[in-house]
Order: C-alpha cells, then sequence, then structure tokens
C-alpha cells in the first residue's frame, strides 16, 4: 500500500470510529499490521497525519489518535 | 486594574512562618486579571469544597501529543479570566540550572502569554507554566522553541527525563547524570512528543545509591550511580570520627545491609565481596571512605507508587552497566521493553506493571538479560527460571553435578 493510501485509510479508520472507539497508536499500528503493512510505515503515515494536522493527540484517561476537528467542538461542548 | 476578591479563607494559609503560595498568587494577582480570577476560584472551592476544574482533553501544539495540559474551569461565567488555564510543561535543563537571564525569560513570558504563576518545578521535573488560554499555545511553542526550549512529556509518553545534580556540584556522583539525560532526551524526542505507549514511562538518573531524586521509588527506569571497586579506607580519619563521638559499631556496622563491615576500636574492614553498595557508610564517614572505579550504573526498572499491590521500587535488572557516551546499551534496551511493553501492555499500565503480570522470566528474555543474583528481590519467591523441553534435552544438571 503506498503512503498517501495508507494515510486515507488511517483517517477513515479514526473518523469512522468516532464515538465507539478511541485508538492508541499501538491499535492503528496492529490494525493495519494485520493488513500486512509494516509498523514503520504506519507510524510514519501516522507522524505525517499528526504534523499536517489533520489528526491529533488527545488525553482521556490515556493518549489517544483522534480527528483535529475535534478539538473545536470540543471547546464548545466544555462551556455549555 | 484586576478584580480584587475576598479571600479570607487563603488568607489563612498566610498566616505561621512558612512562604505561602497565596501570598506570592496576590502578588501576580495585582497584575495579572488570570492570576486575580484564579484566587477567587481557590476561595470559592475552599469555601464549597468542591474543585470545579475539568482536566484533560485536547488542546495541544501541532505535532506534539504532550507538554500541555488541557484544564477548563466550569465556571466560566463567574471566573471569566480563567474559563482557559492550561498547563504548560517545558523540558527543563539537566540539572535544574539557569542564568538569571533565562529566569527572567520565564517571568516575562508568563506575565505576557499566562497567569504569570509558575512552579519551578512540577514532581516531573518539568518547568512548569500555569494557565493559558488555548489561542496561547502555539505562539508560547515557537517563542519558547526560538530560545532553545521544548516542550515537555505528558500522556502516555516518555516523560520528561530529570536527574540529580550529579557531578556539576556533587562529589559523590559517579556517572554523568546530567549528559546521559541530555543524551536520552534528544535521543528518545519521538517518544517524548508522540505518545505511542500503554501509559507513562519515567526515567530518572542520580549519580551515587544515595540517590537524592528518589529514582528507585518514583521512576519506571532507574539510572543508579555505583561503583565496582574495593572501597578505599582511610583509616585515621575513621579513628577521627570515633574519637569526635561518632559510634562506629553502632551507626555503621550494624546498619550494613551486607553485614560486611567489622570495627575493632582501631581499625575498620570491609568484605567488599558482600558489600550491596548501598552507601551508607560512605555518606555517613564521608572523606574517610571512599568508593573507587571502575565507576557505571545500576539499571532498575517498574516503579511505580500506587500500584494494586501498593507503592513499589523499582528492581534491579542490570547490576553494573558502563555509562559511557553514546550510551547505546541502556539506548537498545529500552527500545526491546518498549517494543514489548507496547505490544502487550493494557491501557493505563505501566511497565512494572506487566511485568508483574507476565513474569520477569519473561521480561528477561526480551531484554536478553541473563538472570544474576543481584536481580533477586526477595530469596526463594523470584522464580526466573523455568526448564523448556529444549533445555533438559542437554541435560545440564550433569555440567553442575561435575
Amino acid at each position: 500500500m503506498d503512503k498517501e493510501e495508507l494515510k486515507k485509510q488511517i483517517y477513515k479508520l479514526i473518523e469512522e470510529a468516532q464515538g465507539k472507539k478511541k485508538y492508541k497508536q499501538m491499535d492503528v499500528i496492529k490494525h493495519f499490521r494485520a493488513l500486512g503493512v509494516s509498523d514503520a510505515e504506519t507510524k510514519e503515515a501516522i507522524r505525517e497525519l499528526i504534523d499536517g494536522g489533520q489528526l491529533i493527540y488527545t488525553y482521556m484517561g490515556g493518549s489517544y489518535i483522534e480527528l483535529a476537528s475535534k478539538l473545536e467542538k470540543f471547546e464548545k461542548d466544555i462551556f455549555k | 486594574m484586576t478584580k480584587k476578591y475576598d479571600t479570607p479563607l487563603l488568607d489563612e494559609l498566610e498566616k505561621g512562618p512558612f512562604p505561602s503560595f497565596v501570598t506570592e498568587m496576590k502578588k501576580a494577582a495585582a497584575k495579572n486579571a488570570m492570576a486575580a480570577d484564579e484566587l477567587g476560584l481557590l476561595e470559592k472551592s475552599f469555601r464549597d469544597k468542591v474543585t470545579y476544574w475539568k482536566h484533560g482533553g485536547i488542546v495541544g501544539v501541532r505535532g506534539y501529543g504532550g507538554g500541555v495540559i488541557g484544564r477548563y474551569s466550569e465556571l466560566a461565567d463567574e471566573f471569566p479570566n480563567v474559563a482557559h488555564f492550561h498547563t504548560v510543561r517545558v523540558n527543563q535543563p539537566a540539572g535544574l540550572f539557569y542564568t538569571s537571564e533565562t529566569m527572567r525569560f520565564f517571568c516575562d513570558l508568563w506575565d505576557k502569554y499566562g497567569s504569570g504563576l509558575t512552579n519551578f518545578h512540577g514532581s516531573t521535573g518539568d518547568i512548569i507554566l500555569l494557565g493559558t488560554v488555548t489561542d496561547n499555545l502555539e505562539p508560547l511553542a515557537t517563542i519558547l522553541s526560538m530560545n532553545g526550549f521544548d516542550l515537555g512529556g505528558s500522556g502516555s509518553a516518555m516523560r520528561t527525563p530529570s536527574c540529580c545534580v550529579g557531578p556539576a556540584r556533587c562529589e559523590w556522583s559517579m556517572i554523568d547524570t546530567l549528559d546521559i539525560t541530555y543524551d536520552l532526551t534528544q535521543e528518545f524526542q519521538d517518544e517524548l512528543h508522540r505518545p505511542a505507549f500503554p501509559y507513562k514511562y519515567k526515567i530518572k538518573v542520580v549519580g551515587c545509591p544515595i540517590d537524592c531524586n528518589a529514582a528507585i521509588a518514583r521512576a519506571d527506569c532507574s539510572i543508579i550511580g555505583t561503583w565496582k571497586g574495593p572501597i578505599e579506607i582511610d583509616q585515621d580519619r575513621v579513628r577521627d570520627y570515633a574519637k569526635k563521638g561518632m559510634n562506629i559499631q553502632e551507626e555503621i556496622v550494624n546498619l550494613c545491609p551486607g553485614k560486611c563491615i567489622t570495627w575493632d576500636g582501631n581499625n575498620l574492614t570491609i568484605n567488599n565481596d558482600d558489600c550491596r553498595h548501598c552507601m551508607h557508610c560512605i555518606a555517613k564517614l564521608a572523606g574517610a571512605l571512599k568508593p573507587t572505579p571502575p565507576f557505571g550504573a545500576t539499571i532498575l526498572i517498574g516503579a511505580k507508587a500506587p500500584f494494586v499491590i501498593g507503592a513499589t521500587l523499582s528492581w534491579v535488572v542490570v547490576p553494573f552497566m558502563e555509562m559511557k557516551p553514546p550510551y547505546q546499551e541502556i539506548k537498545d534496551l529500552h527500545r526491546k521493553w518498549w517494543e514489548w511493553w507496547s505490544e502487550y501492555g493494557k491501557n493505563r499500565e505501566r511497565i512494572g506493571e506487566l511485568i508483574l503480570r507476565r513474569g520477569m522470566r519473561e521480561f528477561l528474555e526480551i531484554s536478553e538479560l541473563e538472570p544474576a543474583p543481584e536481580m533477586v528481590k526477595e530469596p526463594r519467591r523470584d522464580p526466573f527460571f523455568f526448564w523448556k523441553e529444549g533445555d533438559l534435552e542437554g541435560k545440564p544438571w550433569e555440567k553442575w553435578l561435575k
């Protein structure tokens, strides 16, 4: 799988899991390992998604990877 | 002009002989609206016996998974200046050395971008800048970076490594704690800023077994300076201690955990083979006893305060490791440990807990370390060794019987 495709799939995985499951970095790595993608490739793709601002790290008792768009909604909700 | 609140309960904390954080907060509150509202909110919390802070969340600096701890007040309408009150952790210099110019930089920075309230330092060791708003985080990180500083660790990541003052100011230091800390921090930037572990991981480096930083109790990995040579004895100075009133038998000999010291009233002898390297005698008889090279470090793993089984000290895994740059051995070990922990660790499970769950034997196997007597924590209770079928085929007992 080429890197751009992998990034799309990682993003899709996190997007579809919203509200149902929180993914830690290792969960994402294990998910794509089962599909034959090497750990290093997945790690690099996650890194690019984070640096590109599409995904962010969140902390809810542990550190997770979530959609960057969640930040704005989070701050709106918290002041309700 | 900042808003002024009546704080009768907090005022109580200014009484007595000790410095008071309330006094310092009041000074900040005179010129900073965030500090003023923080004071008002704290008084209300004391009065109502309720904390109004919401902790955690998702604020941060792009590309970083740590360094900012999101905090919000539930009482944003009543105390609007502390609606956001995020904490920023900044990676401290090893050994906590600053020039006065650097201290001024931090004070000015925090007056401008935050509440003016700081904590030098947090228990992890970081510089703690208390209270800022989300919009200030990016410019703040940029300014810190331009001035040679970086954010520290938080979340499920390697936390900012910390150390004692080491050889910079201490005669006992047997390793260069400052250089090791700096080197490990640089090497593991990804692990520090991109949380990928099941939970937090702390490294603390101390120069000798006196362990001023309490690494053995507070760090997942404690790197503790030690020595391998015999303890050098200056008998005249030992006698001098005795003459000045020290009870050598009671205070030194009887407290030796290895029972390896004898004192006949004139001469002190040490059986170095039985020495446990606790350093009690050396510290008490400063100048009379001295550790000798080779110097290195004992590597321990797995401390944590509130385990299910209670507070746990870390466990020796490498009795003696040479600590010379580029510290490849300790770096390689960490990579093996982290791979295993990331693979098998449950969410919020520290590495020490995983070792307890899956066993020290497996941990030693993945570390590619041979069991050694120094690793035994409790005699007859540490089964590092289980026979596998392959081992028995070689009939190893025959070798031992010979």
